[in-house]
């Protein structure tokens, strides 16, 4: 007897479409899976008759063949269990096979017959089941509100392996366990307060300009300064997601794994260590796995003791900070994903971590140079704010807070909606996109402004790059000050946030 | 006019030969400086040790071929016309010989002009390599040339701002002048040498050791007519050069600091002392001339107001007033910002300082002036 059921598997961040094909024939009992199975999917075979047989059915003592298809797609992970489950249940005449033609079952079983609750991916399971044109999505109950995120779709969750067979009869589905609080909605602030950083105004100005137009943006301060304080404090201020954006980050995160509750309504937040590697960045260790880069996708990668990262990682943080994604090619396989992120990097000014604190600092010209080495060159060249933090600042733990993370946002919110008002058609949202074109387009300078930006430029402080992240700036601050129309203190201070590999007064002559 | 005598070749061969013996005596200056002064057979007796022997006849069969030069190193000794003036006028420690980059005839054409050595810290502040840069400017646009090494801090500040200025420079190198450039220096070295010359006492290949530091501080003071000390503290590293001028008896000035800053205790040891104090180039400019009328600087070289001073004097009262704070040192946007209602319109200044060039951004988001206000009327 033949029967087939269908699921899916993941791949990287694509799903492809399985059909599990089951068949038993006479002859000395066997349960063999073909069709490029890794080793979760082979041990199925221990899962499933153990499942079955538990869930009080009967366990075919007869050859029992199973075909993944299509054949030269690896199939990776636990989640083929159930497909396969019901697969041989309909083989052996113990469940109606038209049903399993209409749905995509898609779960783990446990060695008792219940459908385990751990499966990754499935808000783009049921985006592929959607897509797919098939009906229904049976999977475990506490994954069934993440899958029902999706509109159109429906739902079935079952608890066991019996309530699949009685789902796949025409019967009900199991109830939905109660829900979590209820969703954080778009006001909520999420995490540390801005209202905690005393002192520090000139850094935590810069910081909702670099947040209100998603500059890159490097803290720069001697230890103890807050440089990791106010980085945690980025999210509280940044707006949440929209739907379709969060709803692309749900789907990254839940196919690696760390989705906590069902829709990710804040932004990613990542701080990986530094001793991470390349490929633990950008993705693509083995078949499948993403990094950090696309884990940020919009939101923030935070890199913390930024001159400590290992050379490699850094470079490759090149293609994600210029086009917004990641193409990862391998012996192997190859893949696309997207990463647009803020990123935000902190570091000491030089190794000791106390240069420009008078007398203070230890190190010597050679450390100073390769530490600017380090820092310098390509990164540095996507970097459009330089927050510098000093110590003075950060000692009158009595100062005032400049502001809170509330009024702070709604500055943010309101400068964003002027950006995505003028970028409309531009197919960008915010301004640290705008490429040298759009700048042209919408930095309307005043004159006064544009005579300051030559006069820089006349002095040696500005590259033509340099310039471009300049006038992006300025074009926030405007935004952030209601201004449709760039002025000369909007350029000034853009100026004076500038970013540059090196200094013209610095030591190194 | 240019070359130098079997004898005075022979004599920074021996140095060389010698430099282990005399870096033993490195740590008494006195000793080092009086050593230097003795003349060969002595200077073997005093420290040849165990190769005494061996020195002296190799010293008696010295040919001058033995001193290899690479290409563009020419030889010039006190025998010859050409060698610096400065120099000779110096007591018994001068150096015999000198190696030269950027040709001989240039270091005699310097010869005739007042030099002036700008000395100090290898940890400088910005604020000490912005005083050391826009000195150099300021007396490299005036004609006089500036002498020192091309050691980390002031000495590299100096450099680069007198060959800003397109003036003349004269660089004095502590060991053979084709490995003494550390590789980081190369691109400056090469333009010092384009414009300017660059002298070493000792012979190509030749390495620097701890001697040599001394005995190119004394040539560079030696060189100059007045030492400036721009930041030092107060070990006797920082104030070498200092001490080796006062030892020749040259005129050594200094540029105060803040007291609280640890790289201007040196400096204000020696204006206690009596050291004279300098704010600016005029400073310098008076002290080099001691009111009299520049003798030799010609039509070209007559000192003439940078473009940065003519635009300062008109500078509006927002602009001198932030630029005022930044010198009184409230120097980091935040502090500027820290008291005022409109942080857009302070950066706006700072900006426009540094486009004016005015202020430079210094290590740690500082800002530092790029000159002295000495010489600027107040608000």
């Amino acid at each position: 007897m033949l029967a087939r059921a269908h699921t899916f598997t993941i791949e990287g961040l694509e799903t492809r479409h399985v059909t599990v094909e089951v068949d038993i024939r006479p002859g000395l009992p066997a349960f063999t899976i073909v069709g490029l199975a890794d080793a979760a999917v082979r041990e199925a075979r221990e899962r499933v008759q153990a499942a079955i047989l538990n869930s009080g059915y009967e366990f075919p003592g007869r050859r029992i063949t199973a075909n993944l298809a299509p054949g030269d797609v690896p199939k990776i992970g636990p989640g083929l269990d159930l497909a396969l489950a019901c697969a041989v249940l309909a083989a052996s005449m113990q469940l109606p096979r038209e049903p399993l033609e209409s749905h995509v079952l898609f779960g783990e079983l446990a060695l008792d017959g219940t459908v385990r609750a751990s499966q990754q991916g499935t808000l783009a399971v049921a985006q592929a089941t959607l897509q797919a044109g098939l009906q229904t999505l049976v999977l475990a109950p506490e994954r069934a509100r993440e899958a029902g995120l999706i509109e159109g779709l429906e739902v079935a969750a079952v608890e066991c392996l019996g309530s699949a067979v009685r789902v796949l009869g025409g019967g009900p589905a199991d109830p939905l366990p109660k829900a979590p609080k209820a969703n954080t909605t778009a006001t909520d602030i999420l995490g540390p307060d801005l209202s905690d950083v005393r002192g520090q105004h000139h850094a935590v100005r810069a910081l909702i300009v670099a947040a209100a137009g998603a500059h890159n943006n490097l803290l720069s301060g001697p230890p103890g300064t807050g440089k990791t304080m106010l980085a945690q404090r980025i999210p509280s201020i940044l707006p949440s997601l929209s739907r379709p954006e969060a709803i692309e980050v749900t789907r990254i995160h839940s196919i690696a794994g760390d989705l906590e509750g069902d829709l990710v309504s804040s932004r990613p937040f990542r701080a990986p260590h530094h001793s991470i590697t390349a490929a633990g960045l950008i993705g693509g260790a083995r078949r499948g796995w993403v990094g950090e880069v696309v884990l940020a996708h919009n939101g923030v990668l935070f890199l913390d003791e930024l001159s400590e990262f290992a050379r490699p990682a850094l470079e490759a943080l090149r293609q994600p900070l210029e086009d917004g994604r990641v193409a990862i090619v391998r012996a192997r396989h190859s893949a696309v994903y997207p990463a647009r992120f803020m990123l935000m990097a902190a570091t000491n000014p030089c190794p000791c971590g106390y240069a420009g604190a008078s007398g203070k600092c230890r190190c010597n010209e050679a450390d100073l140079a390769r530490h600017r080495r380090r820092l310098s060159g390509p990164l540095l060249d996507r970097i459009d704010l330089l927050v510098k933090l000093e110590s003075e600042g950060a000692l009158s733990a009595d100062a005032a807070p400049l502001t809170s993370s509330r009024k702070a946002r709604e500055q943010v919110m309101m400068a964003r909606e002027r950006q995505a008002r003028r970028l409309g058609d531009e197919g960008v949202t915010v301004n640290a996109h705008m490429d040298a074109r759009m700048l042209q387009r919408h930095v309307r300078l005043e004159r006064r402004a544009e005579e300051l930006l030559r006069k820089s430029q006349e002095q040696g402080l500005l590259s033509a790059r340099g310039q471009h992240r300049v006038l992006r700036v300025a074009r926030t601050i405007a935004d952030l000050n209601g201004r449709e129309r760039v002025r000369a203190r909007d350029v000034g201070s853009a100026l004076a946030l500038r970013s540059e590999a090196q200094h013209a007064g610095s030591r190194a002559a | 006019m240019t070359g130098a005598c079997g004898a005075c070749l022979r004599r920074s061969w021996l140095l060389a030969a010698l430099s282990a013996g005399l870096a033993y005596q490195a740590r008494d200056r006195e000793r080092l400086l009086e050593l230097l002064a003795l003349g060969d057979e002595d200077l073997v007796q005093a420290i040849g040790g165990r190769r005494r022997s061996e020195l002296q006849e190799r010293y008696a069969r010295f040919t001058p071929e033995e001193v290899r030069l690479t290409a563009d190193v020419e030889t010039i000794c006190r025998h010859h016309r050409g060698y610096p003036r400065a120099l000779t006028q110096m007591s018994d420690g001068a150096p015999r010989m000198l190696y030269v980059s950027g040709t001989a005839q240039r270091l005699a054409a310097q010869g005739s002009e007042p030099a002036v050595a700008i000395v100090g810290s290898r940890r400088a502040t910005d604020y000490g390599m912005e005083m050391a840069r826009s000195l150099a400017r300021g007396l490299a646009a005036s004609g006089v040339t500036v002498a020192g090494g091309l050691s980390d801090g002031i000495a590299v500040a100096a450099l680069a701002g007198a060959l800003e200025a397109g003036g003349r420079t004269l660089t004095v190198m502590d060991a053979g002048l084709d490995v003494a450039c550390p590789a980081r220096r190369r691109t400056l070295f090469q333009r010092a040498r384009m414009t300017g010359c660059a002298v070493a006492e000792l012979p190509c290949g030749a390495r620097s050791r701890n001697w040599c530091y001394t005995a190119r501080e004394r040539i560079v003071t030696g060189l100059a007519e007045l030492t400036i000390v721009v930041e030092a503290d107060e070990s006797p590293g920082e104030l070498l050069g200092a001490h080796v001028a006062q030892a020749l008896g040259r005129t050594v000035a200094a540029v105060p600091g803040r007291v609280t800053s640890p790289v201007s205790r040196g400096t204000h040891a020696l204006l206690m002392e009596g050291a004279a104090l300098v704010r600016g180039p005029e400073d310098a400019l008076d002290l080099l001339y001691r009111g009299n009328p520049p003798r030799s600087v010609d039509a070209a070289g007559t000192p003439k107001r940078s473009s940065t001073k003519r635009q300062s004097q008109q500078l509006e009262p927002r602009l001198q007033m932030t630029l005022e704070q930044v010198g009184a040192g409230r120097d980091t946007p935040a502090k500027l910002t820290a008291g005022s209602a409109d942080a857009g319109e302070v950066l706006l200044a700072l900006s426009e300082l540094e486009a004016m060039g005015l202020l430079t951004r210094g290590d740690g988001g500082r800002y530092v002036p790029r000159e002295s206000l000495a010489g600027r009327a107040p608000l």
